[in-house]
């Protein structure tokens, strides 16, 4: 188990990143690189450290994760829901499909201020845009995948008898699931970025926040410590789903190739 | 009328077409496959159906396994006009790896028709037979995908023989595997059959094969095609790949299938 584990580390793209920190460092140091605002890696590092242990980075981090999650969960079991309707209800997709069309090219960063002004600084407001980022990729894999079901799997189940719920709990949506689940990640990696606009925008916690306000009071060290941990939780929230998506989804994930 | 004298004769036939109309709608519009088809198939007979490419052999199988609307005349199963597929009838597809759910295992695919409505136990005692049956034991719990193409049909062969049909349709089941594969298949087929007396319609393009299955071997010609030739073949069973095919009679048989698909025979 950690054999393979460490097999799947990249070694040498992990020698790459860090030989790029060194290199920054090394040019802040030095003075080459000069900006007024730019700290070192080192800094960062120490300031990450401080506000680790002052307790600021696990709050806000934990309040803006929180949002991102509730949000995508909550997008994923109505996607899933509104994305099976669809395909599989012709009238549905008959009425629905210009609303989708025209929401869905809406820009969903013009949507935060919308969401500020209906639901004010909250965190219902930042779930309600994590859902609203989450939800289009999800409902659109949703139909995409039941659609691209094989026709012969259905007869197969026509003939063996497995019809009505059956039919879609058994052949339509296990068919579909690697399409679910691609939409499931570009979902999480769309909430967690629109859920750090709105903290931006508006709500005064979480890491959006934190970063907008170590950008005001000129605190550069702080800034990039929110930075790093931001995108480290973005790769953290991406590879648990896909952990427990091959744990729980073993057949459809291995069978479409996937591990 | 000829047809309703056979089934007169010997009672209700397990699978039966009268007249029997069916029109595809192609890019080109709607054209006639199958025009005045009359078959009759017996409880328990094994019955192939030989045809050139694209004469409407698959499409019969379709019609015979509900999976196919018929534009006149009448198919009727056990009686019954068929309308979905028949209670009883399984249709197994030349496609295997279209057919079996890659996200099960053997086993759990071929207790997909069974789960429902079985107990637990009940339905892991059919599935082991049926696995037996084939010879798939060993990979019950692999993936059918890991599988090779002629252990993949097995599989498919498994989920059928689960589902206890008294009638199997089959679609060129052999159709994509190899010559040694095709013959122990064959040879596997049989012996399920012998053992479980289920009738089976078998569409092949392979002459040789039906001869030596069949009770009795059917030709589609024409375009609409009809049937062109039907042919007892009493071979006696057990058949052997070897003996059997050796047999004056078999070769004659042969001979006489490959006539009526308008083979030359040369002088």
């Amino acid at each position: 188990m950690t054999r393979a584990l460490l097999r799947r580390v990249n070694v040498l793209g992990l020698l790459t990143l860090l030989g790029f920190f060194l290199l920054w460092e090394l040019l802040v140091r030095t003075g080459i690189l000069r900006f007024e605002y730019l700290p070192a890696p080192s800094g960062v590092l120490t300031a990450g450290a401080d506000l680790v242990s002052s307790g600021e980075l696990p709050t806000n981090l934990g309040h803006t994760l929180e949002a991102t999650v509730a949000g995508w969960l909550l997008a994923t079991v109505v996607g899933v829901l509104l994305g099976t309707l669809m395909a599989l209800v012709r009238p549905v997709w008959v009425y629905s499909m210009a609303s989708i069309d025209a929401l869905r090219s809406l820009p969903i960063v013009a949507f935060v201020p919308v969401a500020v002004l209906l639901l004010g600084f909250t965190t219902q407001m930042e779930i309600v845009v994590a859902f609203y980022a989450a939800v289009w990729p999800v409902l659109l894999n949703t139909v995409a995948g039941l659609r691209a079901v094989h026709p012969r799997l259905i007869e197969v189940g026509r003939v063996l008898r497995v019809d009505g719920v059956r039919e879609l709990w058994k052949l339509r949506l296990p068919a579909a699931t690697p399409y679910i689940v691609t939409g499931m990640r570009l979902g999480l990696a769309v909430s967690l970025v629109l859920i750090l606009v709105a903290e931006m925008v508006g709500n005064p916690s979480g890491v959006g926040f934190a970063l907008i306000s170590a950008s005001q009071s000129l605190q550069p060290e702080v800034m990039f410590a929110y930075i790093v941990t931001v995108s480290l939780s973005g790769i953290v929230l991406n590879a648990l789903l896909v952990g427990l998506v091959s744990i729980v989804f073993r057949g459809q994930m291995a069978a479409a190739g996937e591990k | 009328m000829a047809a309703m004298s056979t089934v007169q004769k010997s009672g209700v036939a397990a699978l039966e077409c009268q007249d029997l109309r069916v029109t595809l709608v192609g890019a080109a519009g709607a054209v006639d496959i199958l025009r005045g088809v009359d078959l009759a198939v017996q409880p328990g007979e094994f019955v192939s159906i030989l045809g050139p490419s694209g004469s409407g052999k698959t499409t019969l199988l379709r019609v015979l396994g509900g999976l196919q609307s018929i534009a006149g005349g009448e198919a009727r199963c056990n009686g019954t006009a068929v309308s979905g597929p028949p209670d009883g009838v399984v249709t197994v597809f030349q496609d295997y790896s279209n057919s079996l759910l890659p996200w099960r295992s053997v086993r759990r695919n071929v207790a997909l028709g069974i789960e429902s409505n079985c107990s637990k136990q009940e339905c892991r005692e059919r599935v082991e037979a049926a696995l037996a049956m084939v010879n798939l034991q060993a990979s019950a719990d692999e993936y059918p995908w890991r599988l090779s193409g002629g252990m993949q049909q097995r599989v498919q062969i498994a989920r059928a023989l689960a589902m206890r049909p008294s009638v199997l349709l089959m679609d060129e089941p052999f159709g994509a595997l190899d010559a040694m594969t095709k013959a122990s298949l064959q040879d596997q087929l049989q012996r399920v059959q012998e053992a479980t007396g289920t009738t089976v319609v078998f569409v092949t393009h392979d002459v040789e094969e039906a001869v030596y299955l069949s009770d009795r071997v059917v030709v589609l010609a024409g375009k609409p095609a009809s049937v062109g030739l039907s042919l007892d073949v009493d071979l006696g069973r057990p058949r052997d790949q070897i003996t059997t095919k050796e047999r004056p009679d078999y070769l004659q048989l042969r001979h006489q299938v490959y006539a009526a698909l308008g083979h030359e025979v040369p002088r």
